[in-house]
């Protein structure tokens, strides 16, 4: 009897010891951290613009959603992130709905941008209330309403 | 009905678009095919092993007119152009 009260808190002992060791073990087996990669943006549209005229960067020089009936109508697109290819489209309206024009144009983005899309009429626009609506590879990414006086 | 608004004619309006961004690469052409004549070849046969169809002879033709001036008349050896089917 004696002997077996000695034993116990020896063995107690020792099985703490192991599990300490174990312990020790698999602290020496985490990775060293890896090195930080470059996070790539993905593509958004940013902004949409309107205005009757745009710089050499293209953007809008003087916006604007009140245009002439002479005026050129441009919308612009500001992006940022990156995409290998992503097609912008400009669907432009007028008033009910009526469908005035639909541009596409599909970009290799890597990093900010800006695309135009703009319409003109020769012999001028009839007044009313107008919408152009941005889509990005299909989905809708900004509108804008502006009138013709 | 008279009291209808007619619809706005757009048809002459003019469109365009541009971007600052470059646009997508184009995806490589197909490497030029080429095919080596043997003895017993003819354009109708060389059609038929790299088209399937013999009738397709005129296409190996017209894009070997630099070295076959008979279509009825080539030589084994004869490095042959194949353009796309």
């Amino acid at each position: 009897m004696t002997i077996q009260l000695y034993t116990r808190p020896l063995a107690a002992l020792l099985a703490l010891a192991l599990a300490f060791t174990a312990c020790k073990g698999k602290e020496a087996e985490v990775a060293a951290p890896t090195p930080p990669v470059a996070a790539v943006a993905p593509f958004r549209v940013t902004a949409v613009a309107l205005g009757n005229a745009i710089d050499a960067g293209k953007n809008v020089s003087a916006p604007t959603e009140v245009f002439a009936a002479g005026d050129t109508v441009y919308a612009v697109v500001a992006s940022d992130g990156s995409s290998p290819s992503v097609t912008l489209a400009a669907k432009w309206t007028y008033e009910d709905g009526q469908l005035v024009n639909e541009t596409v144009q599909t970009i290799a983005p890597t990093g900010p941008a800006a695309t135009e899309f703009h319409i003109e009429k020769p012999d001028g626009w009839p007044a009313g209330k107008y919408k152009v609506e941005i889509t990005a590879n299909g989905a809708l990414a900004g509108s804008k309403e502006f009138e013709v006086r | 009905m008279a009291g209808d608004k007619p619809r706005a004619d757009f048809s002459n309006v003019k469109a365009g678009s541009s971007s600052t961004a470059p646009a997508p690469a184009k995806p490589a052409a197909p490497a030029a095919q080429t095919y080596t004549v043997a003895a017993g070849d003819s354009l109708s046969k060389i059609a038929k092993k790299v088209y399937g169809d013999a009738k397709k002879w005129q296409k190996i033709f017209e894009a070997n007119k630099d070295q076959i001036k008979n279509p009825d008349l080539i030589h084994p050896g004869q490095i042959l152009k194949i353009p796309a089917a």
